[in-house]
């Protein structure tokens, strides 16, 4: 957070990759306060420009990757985590940041954080609705965040929340700057805006 | 699986779903899916129902084919920009590209009713294009004087010649996320949701099941999910300020019900 004292505005870019609507992200970005920009391509200049990358993901794993790799991002985003930015990745754009993924093994995600997503163990998938997050930090703890996915990261020892569906998964992982969330912030009420302030802001 | 216990292997709640049923710009309430009351500004009352801890919103432009698409659009773009809990929408979806100008206008889920019995791969094409998640199945289904069940579309005024059982089983096949069943015989009753029907669905069942028709009070929510139900669905007893979201949600709570918790 350092790097951020003396700005009173944070500077956010949403990285659009074709993959759903954005509307309620950029809402909640807004909201919270936040300079925001949606970015298709990158661009060197934003390492200095923004303070914040956001990156949601919906649809396959292999699609996400492929549309970072045919927009530029890939070299890019592995630059900007080098440089110690702030990285977020919402559902898909958190699977991604790992090594791979069940739902197409011949995709290669970022390799951020060790390890790969698993099919949900439930007759019902997939998990779609509200669920009470585990987790030890203050901003999470007992909070109930939305859910729309299949496939999740099982063992990360990089964990910051744990839900259960069939078995436990980890709802959100975070390292230095290196955030991940399963669930989707900007549609979990009250708690998700409040989240997204604190990773953002 | 929503019953509040230690050793479940399920942390995902019950949800609690107000139906906002849009005509001409206005949330309205009918009787047996006729007779429309006004109910008030479909935006107002979204807002209203997040802040009383609605887990979700679905809202059914039930005259949608007389009213013209723009107009439920720019409701969406509102709805989208105000709320920060998901919804759903539904009426007058005929083709992909409805389904991709409702998305874009920021709504999460579709629903389909008529346009499914008309033309099931539409299922299939939504749920391949952009996952089961985002289709919603509206199955009207009455209970006929002879006994039988029988599916209805177009807002339930017209009775098609399928086979209940077998397009519940057919529209999950072709894809659909959720289930939302509309027992028409029990619609603006007050007689309760009709839980025999959801109990036929048990708890393998692949896809979450969303009961709506007849909810009268407290006690009906709570039937309805022991006997299947993976979210209530209740539109009148909202609309009339009869029970708040909230008031449904700690009555669950109090049975002992995983629901979401908000405002604290």
């Amino acid at each position: 957070m350092n790097a951020l004292v003396g700005r009173s505005q944070t500077r956010v870019a949403v990285i659009d990759l074709n993959s759903g609507n954005l509307l309620s992200l950029q809402t909640a970005i807004e909201a919270a306060g936040c300079e925001l920009k949606t970015v298709q391509k990158p661009d060197l200049k934003m390492l200095s420009d923004f303070d914040v990358l956001v990156m949601p993901g919906q649809g396959r794993f292999a699609y996400v990757m492929q549309q970072i790799k045919d927009l530029g991002w890939y070299d890019f985003l592995l630059e900007w985590v080098r440089n110690g930015k702030r990285l977020v990745g919402i559902c898909v754009g958190m699977q991604v940041l790992f090594e791979g993924s069940d739902e197409d093994p011949e995709a290669t995600g970022l390799g951020l954080f060790n390890g790969r997503c698993h099919k949900l163990q439930h007759p019902k998938t997939p998990m779609v609705g509200w669920a009470q997050l585990n987790s030890y930090k203050l901003t999470m703890k007992d909070q109930f965040a939305y859910f729309v996915n299949s496939y999740a990261i099982t063992e990360c020892p990089f964990g910051t929340a744990k839900v259960n569906y069939g078995s436990s998964f980890c709802a959100a992982v975070q390292r230095g700057n290196l955030y991940g969330f399963q669930f989707h912030p900007e549609k979990s009420g009250q708690f998700g805006r409040e989240l997204i302030k604190h990773v953002c802001g | 699986m929503y019953v509040d216990d230690e050793n479940s292997n399920s942390d995902l709640t019950a949800r609690v779903i107000p139906c906002l049923d849009v005509a001409y710009g206005r949330v309205v309430k009918g009787t047996n899916f006729k007779q429309l009351l006004d109910m008030g500004d479909p935006v107002e009352l979204a807002k209203l129902y997040e802040q009383q801890g609605a887990d979700e919103l679905v809202f059914l432009d039930i005259k949608a084919s007389v009213d013209g698409q723009e107009s439920a659009l720019e409701m969406v773009r509102q709805v989208a920009c105000e709320l920060s809990i998901p919804f759903a929408v539904g009426g007058g979806i005929k083709t992909l590209d409805d389904v991709h100008k409702f998305f874009h206008a920021g709504a999460d889920k579709v629903t389909l009713n008529t346009m499914a019995v008309e033309k099931p791969a539409l299922i299939n094409e939504i749920s391949t294009q952009y996952g089961s998640q985002s289709i919603v199945v509206a199955v009207d289904v009455n209970h006929e004087a002879d006994g039988s069940l029988a599916i209805y579309t177009h807002g339930g005024s017209r009775r098609v010649d399928v086979d209940y059982h077998q397009w519940i089983q057919q529209v999950v096949d072709r894809g659909c996320g959720e289930i939302l069943l509309t027992a028409m015989h029990k619609d603006g009753t007050g007689s309760g949701f009709d839980t025999d029907l959801l109990a036929k669905f048990g708890a393998d069942f692949p896809v979450q099941v969303i009961a709506s028709g007849g909810a009268k009070g407290p006690q009906d929510f709570l039937d309805a999910i022991h006997a299947g139900a993976d979210a209530v669905l209740a539109a009148g007893l909202f609309h009339r300020g009869e029970y708040t979201v909230g008031e449904i949600k700690s009555f669950l709570i109090d049975n002992n019900i995983k629901i979401r918790k908000t405002g604290c």
